[in-house]
């Protein structure tokens, strides 16, 4: 069933460590831009404040966008992300719907039912996917093609504001405000515009909820099957100071259990928490999986006294990414919140030189 | 690396997860409990037919508790809408983090049940089952959509043609599906368990007389010829024949199992009670089940048959006849025994059997439930019931009531259409205040008043005066009640009062907590707000105070009392007091100690050191559990109480269930422990310690700032200071000082919310206590470690006992206690430690500790080192203390409040 050619994202990792690019939240964020910079013309009219919705800015200020993904690429990064990290109809809505419960209505599955297939949210989901996609391809063809090195684009797929593991409703512990069809219906859209749109590999990242992000898996799945096309797909989990999910409280063995089946390109380990914090999950993966491993930490613990926000400057990041190589951990290295370009090109040249982790053995012995 | 090359070989383990990971051992036989599976427990039938959700939960919980290593979970059943009630029941499971641990086999003949469940496992499941019955298409399309979401399969020995009964058909449709699932669909051969069904012996019929052996030789066949694949059964198939002789069916299972597993059985789905142990079988009887399984001789099954005639005559089971007695009472009768036990089993069922008897829920509560909790409150004022036995009382009252409070809605929206007035009840509001973490003296108040059938709105720790305000006017509330643990908390209170002066309130305000005070409440507290301000002791008083302040009758009367004792308090607060001897005096008599070099040993290390996810099961040992009890108000010293005349056996009870919940909390790590330490090079100027960067002493990297006893002190006594315990600068020794923080409240808060969830109070406070115990034993356990570490405690010899009472050399005093009063100085521990950034403790801006179950101090090395109580300090100190930290002195007044011996300004 698994193609069996070699993508040359793999044949890379073999060689040495592969770079993930920083942050694009808290990127945007140094940019200082303000309400009016993300409405533009288009949602000028827009009823609720649309600032933190960054993957509008695709939209409205795509020039802000390229420079950033140039700044990561031209920092040494090999992958850089799709700026969609909320680009599904579901995440959407919070921008765009009126929320229920402000009415002394609550969100449930009749609610989101109307959400995903609204055609305002699914049409702007599409049309932030596909244009972020081709927005990084044109950015990383262009600098892969003057550096001379090819550079891939990761399709972002992120965890959704809802949750498929929780209740929300304290007398039902069984209430969800969502099925699992609904958001495996917004995550196969997504997945569909981001291959439209032209990306290398599909990322699920920054897993909180364990069974969302089945619910995307099962999507990619199902859209390969359509379209009889395959890309790697790359699955990091955020985990915190107990090393579980945010929200399903899943240990990280645990998880890579329930996710071993994708056969994923890697497996990881993002935002969060900073590199010091991360290190026993990470090492812990590291033993139990079969595939190159992903780490890309936050810049430390928030701190709103540092000029990014977050505690560790790029001299930091660099330092603890250098112990993770030198422990034979991981495969693909970079940086989540709070990582500018200089984090990621200080994470580059500490890393350059340094072998990957060497996984391929256990992955013929367990096939 | 070696585990992957030996696993070139060997047989690779099955592995699944729940939100934690199941990874088969060799050689370990995996059960699968049958008691969440419709076809296997009647009961747990009809609980999913009524809707008793909860109370199925609570079976799966059972069967997590008693080691189920994956859940079976089957809703075929006539009358279950399957989809539905399999959805609803993972959904559940998955809120419940003790349940949720577990993988989920999912159960079910019909297709859409097994993809609806599929859709609620965030982990790696098992389906049961799939087949070739329905042609290899479907077995593709459904193996294939399996593998999609990432579970195990249980494939059975069907094809087109029906059951595979004979071994050489079980094997001939079991390597035809392995190939189709590994070559076609990709299928992971380690993800595939084979049943070769387990069909029934016994029956007379001479063709069934293999079965047990065609199964067993089928799994050896399988484990030898499909790599990696795993073989399971459902157990008491094989012994359907002898239903009803339970002797006779535990000899069969075990024996069978025993034949089964040596030829390779993974796992099945066992009733672990319906399990004899096989080698206690008895020797007969095990000759002839064997006879059977083996199919060793013709007449084994009429032989087996005999035995087991006879065996029915001698009656089993008198434990059924043993129907508790207090179940035949009247309802009334029932629910009052109930209360007053604390027995939650049956509290459902008889508050209805007395809501349909009474006709109104009302009725019920006002009636029998009252009476019940009636009885409890007087054997609790007359000794004779302990409040942990009152907070289990409360938890049932709480369960009555939550099965009562919609049909009381439906009643009061009924009443409210038909233009009737709805008789509010008593309403109010607790709130720890902000700054202030700790709530499990409120939190007993809130159980004791809402059994007591108030309307308790709990706001939780931390809460800003405005909110409290805002909750209570919205709420119409008729009282507030604020607690508080640490002393900044009784400023807070102080500003809440005026709040609601300013404001215009009117109702009574309720004052608790350990910090606060019936004279604090009074000179303090009371003047800043003309209506009832009234010091609560504790929990027992809550209900008396309350309802005197609510009754309609007897209010003015108890508002005329209290203020006349207050107004006396404050009378002999404002008398004349002795002073204290200025601060120069107080220096000149500090500790009279003879520095010597051999006093001063030098630490192994200097730095900062954390100890990261620290073992609880290690921490145990270092327990103090006399605190413990004064937690629950049984007070006394541990052991001794454990046989106190009175309270003994409340107290043997509660300290037994207390174990039991910390067994809880160290195998199943629910809580979690971080500490951070560090030694550091140290001098004293004058009441100040400089703490320095390094042993070169040039550079000072922090300053601790202590007080000094000051009031007039009997004969030669010192006023001493904590300072006095660090060699002077300019006695030229390079002394050294210590700090510690750490905490064992990590993951309390997830523990207690999930208790209260189930209106399980009673373990919540439990929770609360025994993560307090915890924190002190860490302090314990890790000052024991650092004297190790500085040298001097290395040859320690102590008992446990001893080493609680404190008899070794130096103190660990903490800021905010009587040596150094001063809660602000545990800034000083955070940044010398990093503590926040190195444990996630933090402190809140009155300089609490969060969380809750935290402690931190000072170390000091010295022999003659010693706590003390600072006391009351005169003006000139608090000017001096002021200056020394370079803060204003209406600042230092503000935090040294309760250890002035003058009014300050503010």
């Amino acid at each position: 069933m698994q193609s069996t050619q070699r993508h040359p994202l793999e044949a890379i990792l073999d060689q040495r460590i592969a770079i993930i690019d920083g942050a694009m939240g808290t990127t945007i964020r140094t940019y200082g831009m303000k309400e009016a910079d993300i409405r533009g013309e288009r949602f000028k009219d827009s009823a609720k404040d649309l600032l933190n919705n960054g993957d509008l800015f695709n939209l409205t200020q795509p020039r802000l966008i390229g420079d950033i993904h140039r700044r990561f690429l031209e920092a040494g990064a090999d992958i850089i992300e799709t700026n969609t990290f909320g680009a599904t109809s579901i995440s959407q809505s919070e921008f765009f719907v009126d929320d229920p419960r402000e009415h002394g209505g609550r969100k449930d599955p009749a609610f989101y039912q109307k959400i995903v297939g609204d055609s305002f949210l699914e049409g702007l989901a599409w049309e932030i996917n596909e244009q972020s996609a081709r927005l990084c391809r044109e950015w990383a063809d262009r600098v892969g093609n003057d550096t001379g090195r090819q550079r891939f684009v990761a399709g972002a797929i992120g965890p959704l504001t809802v949750s498929l593991s929780n209740s929300p409703d304290a007398d039902d512990p069984g209430f969800r405000v969502v099925t699992f069809d609904q958001v495996k219906q917004a995550y196969t859209q997504q997945v569909r515009a981001l291959l439209a749109g032209g990306v290398d590999t599909l990322l699920v990242e920054t897993i909180f909820d364990s069974l969302n992000a089945k619910a995307a898996l099962v999507a990619i799945r199902e859209v390969f099957d359509e379209q009889k096309k395959e890309v790697p797909v790359m699955i990091s989990a955020a985990v915190g100071r107990g090393g579980e999910t945010m929200i399903s409280a899943q240990t990280v063995e645990a998880f890579w259990i329930a996710v071993r089946h994708v056969k994923p390109l890697s497996i990881g380990l993002n935002c969060s928490l900073g590199p010091d914090l991360m290190y026993p999950f990470l090492q812990e993966l590291a033993e139990k999986a079969d595939v190159a491993i992903s780490a890309y930490p936050n810049a430390g613990l928030p701190n709103p006294l540092s000029e990014t926000g977050f505690d560790f400057g790029p001299q930091d990041m660099a330092r603890h990414l250098s112990a993770f190589a030198e422990a034979g951990l991981i495969n693909i290295a970079g940086g989540c919140c709070g990582n500018t370009s200089e984090h990621i090109a200080a994470i580059a040249k500490a890393l350059e030189g340094k072998a990957p982790r060497q996984y391929r053995a256990a992955q013929e012995a367990g096939r | 690396m070696s585990t992957f090359e030996s696993s070139l070989v060997a047989s690779r383990p099955l592995r699944l997860s729940g939100s934690q990971p199941f990874v088969q051992q060799p050689g370990v036989f995996i059960m699968i409990g049958e008691r969440t599976n419709v076809a296997g427990s009647p009961k747990f039938a009809r609980l999913i037919k009524e809707g008793k959700y909860e109370e199925a939960v609570s079976v799966a919980r059972q069967q997590v508790d008693n080691g189920a290593n994956v859940l079976d979970v089957c809703m075929d059943e006539g009358m279950i809408d399957g989809v539905a009630a399999m959805t609803r029941f993972l959904l559940l499971l998955a809120s419940e983090p003790e349940i949720t641990k577990v993988p989920v086999m999912i159960d079910s003949s019909k297709w859409e049940v097994i993809e609806a469940g599929l859709k609620c496992l965030q982990g790696k499941g098992i389906v049961n089952s799939i087949s070739l019955k329905e042609g290899e298409e479907r077995f593709c399309q459904h193996a294939a959509t399996i593998l999609k979401y990432g579970a195990a399969a249980v494939v059975m020995a069907f094809d087109e043609h029906g059951q595979a009964a004979s071994y050489a058909d079980k094997i001939r449709v079991c390597e035809r599906a392995y190939r189709i699932l590994v070559d076609r669909v990709g299928f992971p051969p380690e993800d595939i368990i084979f049943d070769p069904n387990v069909l029934t012996v016994a029956t007379g019929m001479e063709e069934h007389n293999n079965y047990a052996l065609d199964y067993i030789n089928a799994t050896r066949w399988i484990k030898q010829n499909l790599p990696h694949a795993k073989v399971s059964g459902g157990v008491s198939n094989i012994s359907f024949s002898f239903r009803g002789n339970n002797t006779v069916r535990e000899a069969i299972h075990s024996a069978f199992l025993y034949h089964a597993i040596a030829a390779g059985m993974d796992m099945g789905i066992v009733n672990a009670g319906m399990l004899e142990v096989y080698e206690e079988i008895r020797p007969e009887l095990k000759i002839l089940v064997e006879d059977v399984l083996l199919n060793r001789r013709p007449d084994a099954t009429e032989r087996l048959v005999d035995f087991g005639a006879g065996l029915k005559d001698a009656a089993r089971g008198s434990d059924d006849k043993k129907v508790e007695e207090w179940r035949s009472g009247t309802v009334e009768e029932r629910l009052a025994h109930a209360l007053v036990k604390g027995i939650d089993a049956y509290i459902e069922a008889d508050t209805e059997e007395a809501r349909l008897k009474l006709g109104r829920p009302l009725a019920v509560i006002e009636g029998p439930l009252m009476a019940g909790m009636g009885v409890v409150g007087d054997l609790f004022g007359a000794g004779k019931m302990f409040l942990p036995q009152v907070v289990k009382s409360a938890r049932v009252m709480k369960k009555a009531v939550a099965h009562l409070t919609p049909f009381m809605e439906a009643e009061k929206a009924a009443m409210a259409a038909a233009g009737e007035e709805v008789k509010p009840q008593g309403k109010i509001v607790l709130a720890t205040v902000k700054g202030d973490v700790h709530d499990i003296g409120k939190n007993i108040v809130g159980v004791v008043l809402a059994c007591n059938n108030y309307e308790v709105i709990d706001m939780g720790v931390m809460v800003p005066c405005e909110k409290i305000l805002e909750r209570a006017r919205a709420e119409h509330a008729d009282m507030i009640g604020l607690s508080g643990l640490i002393t900044p908390s009784l400023d807070e209170m102080v500003h809440v009062a005026s709040e609601m002066e300013r404001q215009g309130f009117t109702m009574p305000l309720l004052v608790g907590g350990a910090t606060t005070s019936r004279a604090h409440t009074a000179v303090k507290i009371a003047p800043h707000y003309h209506h009832p301000v009234v010091h609560v002791v504790d929990a027992s008083r809550a209900v008396p105070i309350t309802t005197s302040l609510l009754s309609e009758d007897g209010k003015a009367a108890f508002v005329a009392r209290h203020e006349a004792e207050y107004e006396q308090l404050r009378q002999n607060y404002a008398a004349p007091r002795r002073t204290a001897i200025s601060l120069a005096s107080a220096r000149a008599r500090r500790t009279p100690i003879q520095w010597r070099a051999e006093d001063i040993p030098a630490p192994s290390f200097t730095g900062v050191r954390v100890l990261d996810d620290f073992p609880l099961a290690l921490l145990r040992e270092y327990i103090d559990w006399s605190p413990f009890f004064h937690a629950w108000s049984l007070k006394g010293t541990y052991p001794r109480i454990l046989e106190h005349a009175e309270y003994g056996e409340q107290a043997r009870q509660v300290f037994r269930e207390g174990n039991a919940l910390l067994d809880r909390i160290v195998i199943e790590r629910l809580l979690t422990a971080r500490g951070v330490y560090g030694l550091f090079p140290a001098n004293a100027i004058g009441d100040d310690v400089e703490l320095y960067a390094d042993e070169t002493r040039a550079t000072v990297r922090e300053r601790l700032h202590f007080l000094r006893q000051q009031s007039d002190r009997e004969g030669q006594e010192p006023c001493r200071s904590l300072a006095d315990f660090i060699a002077p600068c300019e006695s030229h020794l390079p002394d050294h000082i210590g700090a510690f923080a750490v905490t064992t409240g990590l993951g309390l808060q997830e523990l207690c919310d999930s208790f209260r969830a189930e209106h399980d109070d009673y373990n919540a406070i439990m929770a609360e206590a025994l993560a307090d115990r915890l924190a002190e034993a860490f302090a314990e356990y890790l000052h024991e470690r650092v004297r190790g570490e500085w040298g001097y405690g290395a040859t320690e010899t102590l008992t446990p006992e001893e080493r609680n009472q404190g008899k070794y050399r130096g103190i660990r005093p903490a800021p905010g206690y009587p040596a150094c009063p001063d809660h602000t100085e545990k800034g000083a521990i955070w940044r010398l430690l990093d503590v926040t950034k190195n444990t996630g403790m933090k402190i809140t801006e009155s300089f609490a500790m969060w969380p809750g179950s935290s402690v931190s101090g000072i170390y000091f090395a010295h022999p003659e080192s010693r706590y003390l109580s600072i006391g009351k300090i005169g003006r000139d100190q608090a000017a001096d203390y002021a200056a020394r930290k370079g803060i204003s002195l209406a600042e230092a007044e503000r935090w040294l409040g309760p250890n002035l011996d003058y009014n300050s300004a503010g």
